[in-house]
Parts: structure tokens; sequence; C-alpha cells
């Protein structure tokens, strides 16, 4: 992986836990591979769908990778891509952690533009450190 | 026995002696498994107190001799099930608990004198609240708060560093409300643990073996010298503290931490801090095999690696014992995987023949060698935590997080890259993918709260409102809280309620994570 320093942040990442999930190995791995590939992250620690959607908007950010091993995925996702549409911004959306293989179609509807369910390796965050829209085109 | 023959046995007795005995290298008990085997403790919560009743009876009817007992996230943080930043969460890896008439619905039929409970409460800011809201339930039973046994989880590492939370209490805060808990519970409840030293956690959230042992002893020393500070002696202490360690994937190493922990508490206790109690002296510990080895690729492996970590406790001389269930990486385990982790533990306990001997490896020259070398570097991080004014200072200045998350990412850069075998992951990747059934979590949001609006229809408002004044008027006089917890879980407050005078007074705390 290149260094931080190598290149310029091309994309602008928000890393945040949801709700009240307490994990947050998985957040802070992310977070540091997010660096080593060249982004520019805020981590937000634990936020709830209206912070999230306000710090997408405040931070113009491209990319909102959200954290969640306590299962209450498919209760707040709705509600983080409806605040997000609210403010009219539009940043791809990942969402990581434990999360059942079921489950990865009905985050798909909603918006989430890639899950990094148990056993994903993080390297492959690499493809969203592009600037990208929310159907994945490169915008670079 | 002549000089010479004395001479020779010397570093013997000296370094392993007999099981029972000093420095306890060998074990807690003299005759170990043949007189009484390890507990079998499997953790068990979700959903709604009546959800999580039901698997409780569940497991004792399968075989289980102890409860534990693990909380949903609002629980762990202080919210009430019906608060819009919980109900999502309501139910979630654990069962809700938001009062005390909770607290009876979850134990009832369980005889909470004859089982030992060990109430996974994780934060000091929550473990004061269960214990009290537990103890009130037993009294309205008739029971006496001696009578109880078990142990509760009570750790301000789980509160600040090893958990995250949209607010924490700072440090000082958590380890100030931890000895509340476990002042009264060396002064009133002679059969209950009153802290147990998360050492599983550490691991799960990157510590290596001697960090988790260390940050361990660490903390154990600073309860003691709060303690001291308090009026309470080591020998009085001492004997109830409890540890909860980890048997990760490193079968030896972890074979050789738990001897070295007994060790280096002994010499920690006997020759540093004066202790003579023999129940000061013996370090007694849980262990829950490892969840964060488990693959979400090949599942079923999983079982196999729960045997193994399995036996490594057996071998070290657990006193209880979880076996995480083969679908951890997805969720909670189903009713099928709890129970397949149960058989494994007691196919280990009723087959294997391991409980027909003591510390079978002692005096092997590799277990020994990595005995002493895991206290030597036990002994020195402790060293170092002291150095840095104890593990209370250690958190605040962020010196805890940085180290846990420094060698989680030396652990997953280790798999990745394939220096860490670790099967159906880098390695021997070809076979079954197809996910396991995952355990869909009941939501408890709904159900709560009508118990919620019941109980505060029908409590006097007058008696809670005193009752937390008088808490608040505890905590500012810098007395122990455990009593005013109690007086007023019995007035009928909330868990919202009670925790939010912990937060008016201590303020909120960011960990400092990235």
């Amino acid at each position: 992986m290149r260094a931080a320093a190598d290149r310029p942040a091309c994309v602008k990442a928000l890393v945040a836990i949801l709700g009240l999930d307490s994990h947050w190995r998985g957040a802070v791995a992310v977070v540091r591979t997010l660096r080593e590939l060249g982004a520019e992250v805020l981590y937000l620690g634990n936020q709830f769908p209206e912070g999230i959607a306000e710090a997408a908007l405040q931070e113009t950010a491209d990319l909102v990778c959200l954290s969640t091993l306590s299962g209450s995925h498919g209760e707040l996702l709705p509600e983080v891509m409806r605040a997000l549409e609210a403010r009219g911004v539009r940043p791809i959306v990942l969402v990581g952690g434990a999360i059942p293989p079921s489950d990865v179609p009905a985050l798909r509807a909603l918006g989430v533009a890639d899950v990094f369910g148990p056993g994903r390796p993080l390297e492959e965050l690499r493809a969203w450190v592009t600037r990208r829209d929310r159907v994945g085109r490169d915008l670079t | 026995m002549d000089s010479s023959r004395s001479q020779s046995l010397a570093p013997y007795l000296r370094d392993l002696g007999f099981p029972g005995a000093p420095p306890y290298t060998r074990g807690a008990y003299p005759s170990m498994y043949r007189s009484r085997p390890w507990t079998v403790r499997p953790l068990a919560g979700f959903g709604t107190p009546e959800d999580t009743n039901r698997r409780l009876r569940f497991l004792r009817a399968q075989g289980a001799t102890g409860l534990s007992l693990t909380f949903d996230y609002p629980t762990l943080r202080g919210y009430d099930s019906d608060e819009p930043e919980a109900r999502a969460d309501a139910g979630k890896g654990g069962v809700a608990i938001d009062c005390l008439e909770d607290v009876e619905v979850l134990f009832d039929g369980v005889p909470v004198d004859e089982v030992s409970v060990s109430l996974v409460t994780c934060n000091p800011s929550m473990a004061i609240v269960l214990l009290a809201m537990y103890v009130a339930m037993a009294g309205r039973r008739g029971l006496p708060a001696g009578r109880l046994q078990g142990t509760s989880q009570n750790d301000f590492l789980m509160e600040t560093a090893v958990t995250t939370a949209p607010s924490a209490l700072p440090p000082a805060a958590a380890f100030r409300l931890e000895c509340d808990t476990v002042e009264y519970g060396v002064r009133r409840l002679p059969r209950w643990n009153p802290i147990s030293f998360v050492g599983y956690n550490l691991r799960e959230a990157g510590a290596t073996a001697v960090e988790e042992l260390a940050f361990c002893l660490a903390h154990a020393r600073a309860v003691l010298g709060e303690m001291a500070r308090r009026g309470l002696s080591v020998d009085e202490v001492a004997p109830r503290l409890s540890f909860f360690f980890s048997a990760h994937r490193t079968f030896f190493e972890d074979i050789a931490k738990y001897r070295a922990a007994r060790r280096l508490w002994y010499r920690m206790l006997a020759q540093e801090l004066g202790a003579t109690e023999p129940r000061a002296l013996a370090l007694r510990f849980h262990v829950q095999t490892s969840g964060v080895t488990l693959t979400a690729q090949q599942p079923m492996n999983n079982v196999v690696r729960g045997a193994y970590q399995a036996l490594a406790a057996a071998l070290g001389g657990a006193q209880s014992l979880h076996v995480s269930g083969h679908d951890e990486a997805f969720g909670l385990p189903t009713e099928a995987s709890a129970r397949l982790a149960l058989r494994t533990q007691q196919i280990v306990q009723h087959e294997s023949g391991v409980t027909e001997t003591v510390d079978p490896f002692g005096g092997a020259s590799f277990l020994e060698r990595l005995t002493d070398e895991v206290e030597g570097r036990a002994r020195e991080l402790v060293g170092e935590i002291e150095a840095r004014r104890g593990i209370v200072a250690a958190t605040e200045s962020g010196w805890v997080h940085q180290r846990l998350a420094a060698s989680a990412e030396a652990y997953r850069a280790a798999v990745a890259d394939g220096r860490l075998p670790l099967v159906g992951v880098n390695c021997f990747t070809d076979g079954d993918e197809c996910p396991p059934e995952v355990f869909a979590q009941p939501s408890a949001a709904g159900r709560q709260a009508e118990r919620l609006r019941r109980v505060r229809a029908t409590r006097d408002p007058a008696r809670v409102a005193r009752a937390l004044d008088a808490l608040d008027a505890r905590l500012a006089a810098e007395r122990n809280a455990f009593e005013a917890v109690r007086e007023a879980a019995e007035a009928g407050a909330t868990l919202r309620e009670i925790h939010e005078r912990f937060r008016a007074r201590y303020g909120r705390w960011t960990l400092p994570l990235a």
C-alpha cells in the first residue's frame, strides 16, 4: 500500500460506528487502511443516523463508512439513507461488520454501495478510494 | 531429606511447587478437577428478559452448571429501551434491562442461591446498577444478599478502552464506581466476586497474551491500592477478585499464560503487598474461547477451534469456561450452535480424561520456559504501567488504546499477508462457503416500552426523586454509592434515570481512538 504522503488525498471519508454498537477494532482498522490508501479520514466514533448525515453534509464527504456488529443495521441503515436523502447529499455509503450474507441484498437495495461482511479483506477498500459517484462511476 | 537433595529441589519448589500451594503455578486447588470439575458456564442474553429466561432454562436443562448473562447495548451504556437512541439496539447482543422488574423476570425460576451467576455487565456504571437490582431481586424473594453466589464483570477498562459508546464516563469516574461495587461486595456479599478483570475482551480488541495479563494485573494492583485507602486489607479484598482470560489460537502460550498468571499474582501479593491469606494468594479465573479467532469462511471449522481452545483452558486450570459458538462471526448463537458449544466443553470435560490429572504439562521444559517468559514479560509491562502512574492514568492518556490498536493491526497484517496461517482464510480456502443459519435477534423495544409504561405509572414519583437525589448526594460527597443505587432501583427508578446522575456528576469522555 502507498503511504498517505505519496499522493494527495483523492477522497474524503467519514468513518463512524453505527448507533450504540461497542466494537471499535474494525472501524479503527478501516481508518488506518483508508489513510494508507491516501484518503483524508475523519473518525466520528458512535453516531446516530441524523448525526451521520449532518456530518456528511458539513464535511462534504465522498465516502461514508459505517461499522456495525450489533445487529441493528436493518433498522438504522434505512434511517441513515433517508437522512442523507433529506439533506440532498449523496456520498458513497459502505457498511462493514457482522452483516449476515442474507441481509446484503436489502442493504444494496437501500443504496449501500458495498458491504464488508465478515471475512472481506480490508484491502478491497482500495476500489473505493477514488472519487466515484454512488453507482460506482469513476469521477476522477 | 539430606541437604544436597533439598538444594536440588529448591528451584522446583520456588517456581512450581504443588497444586494448591505457593506459588500456585500448577493450580489454585490441590486436587483441581479430580474433586471439582470446572463450571460449565455458557453465555446467554438477547431480546427481552422473557426471551433470555427461556434460553437460561434451556441451557440448564442441557447440563450447564453455571450461568452467564450478557446485556444489550443500550443497557450497557445506560439507556432505557424506549429512548430514541436505544430503539434499534434494544435486545441486541444481550438482554434488555430497564428496571428491577426486568431482573425479576430474567431470573424467574432460577435458584439464585444455588446456581452461580455471572453478570457480564462490562462497565462499572452499569455493573453497580445491575448488581444492586440483583440484590434487590433476591431481597424480594426473601433471600439474604449473603447467599448470592457469582461474579460481576465490573471493569473500567471495558467502559473506557475496550468498548466504545456515544459517551463514556471518564476513566477515573468509572474506576471510582467500580471500586464502590468492589467495596460493597467485600463488606456485604461473602459469596460474590464483585469484579472480574477482563483480559478476554482486551485480547479480543487486539492485545497480545502478555498485554492481556499485564493490564489485568496492573488493574488489580490499582484496585487493591484504592481498597487499602478505604480501609480494607489485601487479605480481605484479594480473595474476592476474579479474572477472565481468553483462550486464543496460541494453544501453548495460553496455557503458559494461565500458569504465569497464578505465579505472578502470588509473587506480587505475597512478596510485594504482604498478603498471607491462602485464598488471597491463589488466582482464580474464567475462560472464554476466542471469538475473534473464529472465521466467516468455512464456519464449521470453528467447532474445532473451540474444542482445542477449551482444552487449553482445562490444561491451564480454569475455574469456569464458555465456548463461543461457531457462528460467532455472523451474530449471536442459535439454540443449536449454543448447544454444540456446550457439548464441546462437555466432551472435553467428560470424555477426554483431562479432569483426571492436574497440570499435566508441569515440568515439561518447553511449557516451563514459556511460562517463565510470559511471566517475565508481563512483569516488565506491569512495571511500565506503574511508571505511567498506573492503569487509570495510562488509560486517560490514550496509551492503553494505542497499545491495543497497534497489536490489533499487527495481527491483521500478519493474517492479510499470510505470515499467520488461518485455515479457510489464507490457506486451504477451497471448501463449503455456505453461511450458517444466522440467529434472528428478537426486537425488544416494543415489549420493554410496555413494561416501562406500567412501571412508571405505578411507582411513587416522590420516592424515586428522593432516592435519586440521595444518590447524587453520595456521589458528591465521594461516599460509596451502592446502597443508594439499590434504594433507587427498589423505588422503581430506571437504569437511565440512575445512569443520568452519573453522567451529570462526571461528564462525558471520548475514547482517544483514531
